[in-house]
């Protein structure tokens, strides 16, 4: 019982030290921007200077062909497993399997018709 | 393996697909009525074949999923609780968007996350139903894309139940480390009252609370509730809540029933202090939604009370209240929805001079609220005796005195309402219009709640079944 206290507690314990240790070390070990001069100090130290505003917007298109994307990428991963066990499951996991790849073309024809692919 | 208790299931999602189809089908201009409609007529029928499942006791995937009494009561609230939201809320999502088949969709499939809840016989079952749902409702909550309010409502929903979602992963983890299984009959023969074990139940209990909006979880509701387009309000406040209490009741009186000793008392507190603070901060709130919001988190608290009995009885109280506050709400709704289409803002102030202008659902709105304060002949206080009833023989006598004091104090806030119906002049002269089948909804929500509070038998007769198939 005890034992088992002591191991949440143990886990508290980390979770709670280990911020305060990365951040902690990071302060200890940081160049000194005071002795380095104000060069050192900079997010990007060897790049270009930003030139004007930096709180630019990107097109929310990129966003659409992300998302399009990341759900066929899943698809083929799930593809992986199916084909392994393939042939033990048989007839119906080749049906399911249909159905599942339908279900993502009509969400893709769905995307596609209503303009997501579109680069205005 | 019976795939056909997931007939149900289904049946929704290919009525989901076939709108998508349909609406990419349909020329652009053409009004996307006919869609919900369709999505209504093909939810009806997906109603009537649930009632042939009816005294199935099965589960399929390895005891993942199961179809029991208990299940079918909440999906057919859930099922009951969509077509009526969908049926008022033609004309406000015709007025909000032109995608509106999207939203059909949309609506069917965080439907289908609510059936799966209410089936979820494991863990991850009831993690990955929960999602389903709400990630359609983060969607649904920001729908209004000209409104700001809205965006805000939906990413503030997005960025906390995304937390209180990680909150009930990492309880279920400590549930699953400590006892081997996730399937929920299996955790209730490994459970020990072990400190990590308390933990995960802590963890989960927050998680659902949040999905309830209990009382310290219950943060984001008011927010979200004003935000969202109304529709999606009215089911964020029934089926959502009701789909909570329904993953709640199993995972705490099948898996957890032997820790008892250790949830009762924390579960008292958070219902006690739901009723208080819902209740106490309705008063001074000047929006409709608003007040709703605060008024479903003082519900909240009157459902979850029931589970301290955690016996049968309790349960019927609980499965009673989740029905009877659903069918108030769908009134408030829909009279919300119509005087939203007519004046285009939700303040309470909207509502003056709706007893001249239409009488009826001046009368609609009056019932559902006095219902939800709890007054006799309406639901309301049928479904909170039997709930207060269950609790009091389990000697939790004061959570009972509090519900009562607290239901009277709410009289005087739904009472505001209604003054400002009844004694305030309109604004204006306008004609107030209403489509058909709004005024079939608040019709149906009337009568429902008439009948329920005058002859409760068959409905609780229902519930009671459903909750014994529990044990």
């Amino acid at each position: 019982m005890l034992l088992d206290f002591g191991n949440v507690g143990m886990l508290l314990l980390v979770a709670l030290v280990f911020p305060l240790l990365a951040l902690g070390t990071a302060f200890f070990i940081r160049p000194r921007p005071r002795q380095h001069g104000i060069e050192k100090s900079l997010p990007y130290e060897c790049g270009v200077d930003t030139v004007g505003e930096t709180w630019v917007q990107f097109r929310a298109s990129y966003f659409l062909y992300a998302l399009v994307f990341v759900a066929f990428d899943i698809e083929t991963v799930f593809l992986y497993l199916w084909a392994i066990k393939f042939q033990e499951l048989g007839k119906f996991a080749f049906i399911e399997m249909f159905i599942f790849l339908n279900i993502l073309l009509v969400g893709l024809g769905y995307a596609w018709k209503k303009g997501a692919l579109e680069w205005k | 393996m019976n795939i056909a208790l997931l007939t149900s299931e289904i049946a929704v999602v290919i009525l989901a697909l076939l709108i998508i189809v349909f609406d990419l089908l349909m020329p652009r201009q053409e009004a996307r009525r006919s869609l919900g409609y369709f999505a209504v007529c093909g939810l009806l029928g997906i109603l009537v074949y649930t009632f042939n499942q009816h005294g199935a006791s099965a589960t399929v995937y390895h005891g993942f999923f199961v179809v029991d009494k208990f299940a079918l009561f909440f999906k057919q609230l859930f099922i009951v609780a969509t077509i009526l939201t969908l049926l008022f809320s033609f004309d406000y999502i015709e007025g909000l968007t032109h995608n509106t088949g999207e939203f059909y969709a949309l609506l069917l499939l965080s439907l289908v996350g609510m059936m799966v809840m209410a089936s979820a016989n494991d863990l991850l079952t009831v993690f990955v139903g929960l999602e389903l749902m709400t990630i359609i409702f983060y969607i649904l909550v920001g729908f209004d894309l000209r409104s700001s309010k809205s965006s805000e409502a939906g990413t503030k929903y997005l960025i906390l139940g995304s937390a209180a979602s990680a909150v009930l992963l990492y309880g279920m983890s400590w549930v699953y480390g400590f006892t081997g299984s996730i399937v929920l009959s299996e955790i209730a023969a490994h459970i020990t009252a072990s400190p990590a074990m308390l933990l995960g139940l802590g963890l989960m209990l927050a998680g659902f609370c949040f999905k309830m909006s209990i009382v310290p979880f219950h943060m984001w509701a008011p927010d979200v509730y004003e935000g969202a387009p109304i529709p999606v309000t009215a089911m964020l406040a029934m089926a959502s809540k009701a789909a909570g209490v329904a993953v709640l009741l199993r995972v705490f009186l099948v898996a957890f029933a032997d820790l008892q000793a250790y949830w009762l008392t924390i579960v008292s507190l958070l219902a006690g202090l739901s009723m208080i603070v819902g209740i106490i901060v309705a008063i001074w709130q000047t929006n409709t939604k608003r007040m709703l919001a605060y008024s479903s988190i003082a519900q909240a608290g009157y459902i979850l009370s029931g589970l301290l009995a955690a016996d049968a009885a309790g349960v019927k109280g609980m499965l009673f209240y989740a029905v009877l506050y659903m069918v108030a709400n769908v009134g408030a709704f829909a009279v919300t929805t119509a005087v939203n289409n007519q004046y285009g803002s939700d303040k309470i102030d909207d509502l003056s001079g709706l007893s001249q202008k239409s009488p009826f659902l001046a009368v609609v709105m009056t019932v559902s609220l006095l219902s939800m304060a709890g007054l006799p002949p309406m639901a309301g206080f049928v479904g909170k005796m039997y709930i207060f009833m269950a609790i009091t023989d389990k000697g939790y006598f004061w959570i009972a005195m509090l519900g009562l004091v607290m239901s009277m104090v709410s009289v005087y806030y739904y009472m505001l309402v209604v003054k400002v119906m009844y004694s305030k002049e309109a604004k204006n002269q306008q004609e107030f219009t209403a489509s058909v089948s709004l005024r079939i909804v608040a019709l149906i929500s009337l009568i429902a709640t008439l009948f329920i509070g005058i002859y409760p038998g068959p409905l609780a007769e229902l519930a009671n079944a459903a909750a014994r198939s529990l044990w």
